[in-house]
């Protein structure tokens, strides 16, 4: 744990003028036995760590000082001062962390202003003294490092358990050393010789005897220094740490050379070359693998970044499939929606056309019947014209009167024929004026009756209008004017000679009056009468040849009565006569 | 009783020909026949009018129409009309429907329909509805006039020229200086439609015309009227005096 690295050197002019380099290698010795097995210092941050268990940053900067992760022990330790600076005993082992990893980091002046901050109350002072004293020895304040150094020799035995007293007397000797003041350097590394002897330190004891040759060396105490030298020297043979080795083996070199021993100088320096170049294979091994991973780092990096990329490729060609997907789908599903609506009003379209054939068919058929009745009515006028000159030229008197009278009955009856169309084409067209009003049915009933009196009187036929006067019905007025003209019409021509037409209410309903038109006629079958009230069928068959008739008097009656929300209906009597019943919703 | 006044406007000779006869046979007195918009209005300020018969197409435009919509506009000119058409086309209707009161008729017509319409424009205009339809009353009665339906036809008699009114159970006895005559009206409805300032009830059956009044006999409980006519005046009724103006 404790890298400790001092470079000690010496210049001295020896006798031929020439200047030899004496390095001296002090601290790393240690390095070895110090990781097999834990400090003290750490199994106590180790207990600190486990009694303050609540501090989680403090417990993490503790976990990563013993990890020797530096940068992460100043990170939580940071963390854990901004928190809870009140604890000061967590706070000065915070504090040492930071102080430790900024001297490991060789940040010696924040090191020193950590160490600075740590309580003098603090347990472990002694140990920041000493690392105190190291930082400034980095930095040659040789008599700092004395102060901070000195009161460390006279610790209890029980403190220095927890650092290496080799260490605080070797440093305190070197200090003196490059201070000159070879006295107090002597004692020291001496003593420190003495400590390694006993403690069985061979690592520590060829630094302390390089240390204490180099005293004897620079005070030109030969005799004392070359034994010394040649110890370290022969205990460096039997050590692994090859910076030892070397500095021993140099050091004997640079010895023999001055003693003028050229030879075994030589030899010395050969070895010293391959302790050296040792070190720089391994140097260079080291460099190597360091670049070599590296290397590999970087590979790994740009696979890794390519994955990446691949992924990132992958994941947009996944999106966009499924993008496209919805979009098609949405596609598909309005396309089948407007086929279905099409279809839907194909159906329709189709529907209609058939309707309209039948209507337009039926139309034909409707327009070729009126036709030939109006061609009939207006042949019948012709001759009748033509005969009509006749008894004019011939003075028959008596004649024109017959003539003129059957003349106006026809045409009467070509223009009831032409009314019924006329009305017929506004129904369809829905162009005529409708506007339902309540109506008083008995003026109603003689209003359209009068037009017929002298109809009826010629036919001897006896007319009763026997509705009330409080009879009020909801009703449009010409509409109703129509339908009652096409009733009693019918009756009229369907009427024997002396019969009767009444017209009456019935008020058996709450909500309908009921208008009956009664003939004492000619009548209809059954068949007949269902044909006439049904729908669909526009033009009955004609079932009195010499009375004409479309049926179309008839059917625009229903619709009038439709229209008016009426009712109708037919009873009726072979060779009794018929009644036609009309119901209209009453006026509330 | 008078005549009503009629104003044909009709372009078509045949036809107004036609219905100036059939109103004529009907006791009804025509004051003219105008054939265009322009002549139907100087008739119709010229004279006195009772009712208007229109044709809406006159020289094949709607005129007849604009002609009621102005004299509809002019207040207190406006008259009872009826619409004469051949044709049931929607829009024409609809823009004649605008004219209210609105009645009309199709052509061709016969002669009860005629009277029919010309009964129903006056109770329109007059909003008193069935009165000529029904067999409960037969007198319409507007500021000036009585409209009396008598047989099929209408009269009018001068508020202005009534002495007093004697009621008898649901008839009216009119009492001019010219005539008498009976017509069918509830006495409420009669009071309620005569001017209140002018017809006073002076007995639970006499309604006087204060302006005929020559004469008050308190001590009787007489009221004597112009043309010598006497009529009691009951205690009930004598607080009517206060509102005579009186000489003292």
């Amino acid at each position: 744990m404790d890298i400790f690295v001092f470079m000690y050197s010496i210049f001295r002019k020896t006798i031929i003028n020439s200047f030899y380099l004496v390095s001296i290698l002090f601290g790393g010795f240690l390095y070895s036995q110090e990781q097999e097995k834990k400090s003290l210092f750490d199994i106590e941050v180790q207990n600190k760590v486990n009694q303050y268990k609540a501090y989680s940053n403090f417990k993490k900067a503790g976990m990563f000082y013993i990890e020797n992760n530096w940068d992460s022990t100043l990170v939580y330790s940071m963390h854990h001062l901004n928190e809870a600076k009140q604890h000061v005993d967590l706070a000065n082992y915070a504090h040492y962390f930071r102080g430790y990893s900024f001297k490991v980091k060789k940040l010696y002046q924040e090191a020193k202003k950590e160490f600075h901050l740590i309580a003098p109350e603090f347990q472990f002072d002694f140990i920041v003294k000493k690392r105190l004293g190291e930082i400034v020895i980095e930095e040659n304040e040789f008599k700092q490092a004395i102060a901070y150094l000195e009161p460390l020799t006279k610790l209890s035995s029980e403190n220095y358990r927890y650092l290496k007293k080799s260490e605080v007397f070797q440093n305190l000797g070197v200090c003196y050393l490059h201070l000159k003041e070879f006295d107090k350097a002597e004692q020291y590394l001496i003593e420190n010789v003495d400590f390694n002897k006993k403690t069985k330190d061979t690592l520590g004891l060829v630094a302390a005897y390089g240390a204490i040759a180099n005293l004897y060396y620079e005070l030109y105490k030969d005799d004392l220094a070359i034994p010394y030298f040649e110890k370290a020297y022969q205990l460096s043979k039997h050590i692994k740490k090859t910076d030892s080795k070397r500095i021993a083996t140099l050091n004997m070199a640079v010895v023999e050379e001055n003693r003028k021993d050229f030879e075994k100088a030589l030899t010395y320096r050969k070895e010293y070359e391959k302790w050296n170049d040792s070190l720089n294979d391994q140097n260079k091994i080291y460099e190597v693998a360091k670049i070599e991973k590296e290397f590999a780092v970087k590979e790994k990096q740009k696979e890794v970044s390519l994955l990446q990329a691949e992924n990132k490729a992958k994941v947009i060609e996944r999106n966009g499939l499924f993008y496209s997907a919805v979009v098609l789908l949405l596609l598909l599903g309005v396309t089948m929606y407007f086929y279905k609506e099409k279809i839907k009003t194909n159906r329709i379209i189709v529907a209609q056309k058939e309707n309209l054939d039948e209507l337009n068919a039926t139309k034909d058929k409707l327009f070729s019947i009126v036709s030939h009745d109006l061609r009939s009515s207006v042949n019948a006028l012709k001759t009748s014209n033509a005969t009509l000159l006749d008894n004019l030229e011939s003075r028959n008197l008596v004649a024109l009167d017959g003539l003129l009278q059957n003349n106006s009955a026809i045409v009467n009856g070509a223009y009831n024929l032409l009314d019924n169309l006329l009305h017929w084409a506004l129904l369809q067209t829905k162009q005529s004026y409708f506007e339902i009003t309540s109506l008083r049915l008995f003026f109603i009933v003689e209003q359209v009756a009068y037009n017929y009196k002298p109809l009826m009187l010629e036919k001897n036929v006896q007319f009763e209008n026997t509705v009330s006067k409080k009879d009020v019905v909801l009703a449009d007025q010409e509409s109703l004017k129509i339908v009652l003209r096409n009733l009693l019409d019918n009756a009229i021509k369907f009427s024997k000679a002396n019969g009767s037409i009444k017209i009456y209410t019935l008020n058996t309903n709450e909500t309908y009056c009921d208008l009956v038109v009664e003939d004492s006629g000619l009548g209809m079958s059954e068949t007949a009468r269902l044909e006439l009230l049904n729908d669909t069928v526009l033009l009955s068959k004609k079932e009195h040849e010499n009375i004409i008739g479309t049926g179309l008097g008839l059917q625009l009656c229903k619709s009038m009565i439709k229209k008016n929300k009426g009712k109708f209906s037919i009873e009726s009597e072979l060779g009794k006569g018929t009644k036609m019943i009309v119901s209209l919703p009453k006026t509330t | 009783m008078d005549h009503v006044n009629v104003l044909i406007v009709e372009d078509t000779p045949s036809e107004s020909s036609a219905l100036t006869a059939v109103l004529k046979a009907n006791s009804y007195n025509i004051v003219g026949v105008a054939t265009s918009f322009k002549t139907a209005l100087e008739m119709f300020y010229a004279n006195k009018i009772d009712i208007v018969v229109i044709d809406i197409f006159l020289n094949g435009n709607p005129d007849g129409i604009s002609f009621a919509e102005t004299i509809n506009a002019s207040p207190g000119a406006s008259k009872p009309f009826v619409f004469l058409t051949s044709s049931t086309d929607r829009q024409i209707f609809e823009r004649a429907k605008l004219t209210q009161p609105f009645s009309y008729l199709m052509k061709p017509f016969n002669e009860l329909e005629i009277l029919y319409a010309l009964e129903m424009a006056v109770e329109k205009f007059y909003t008193q509805t069935d009165v000529f339809l029904g067999d409960e009353e037969d007198t319409i009665i507007s500021k000036e006039y009585l409209f009396i339906k008598k047989g099929k036809s209408l009269k009018k008699a001068l508020i202005a020229d009534i002495i007093y009114i004697e009621v008898e159970e649901k008839y009216c006895n009119i009492i001019t200086e010219k005539e008498k005559f009976v017509i069918l009206i509830s006495l409420t409805k009669m009071l309620k439609l005569l001017d209140g300032s002018v017809f006073l009830r002076t007995h639970r059956n006499y309604i006087v015309n204060s302006e005929k009044i020559m004469e008050i006999v308190p001590a009787d409980n007489l009221i004597v009227l112009a043309g010598n006519h006497k009529v009691t005046l009951s205690e009930n009724y004598k607080d009517i005096l206060k509102k005579l103006p009186t000489l003292k």
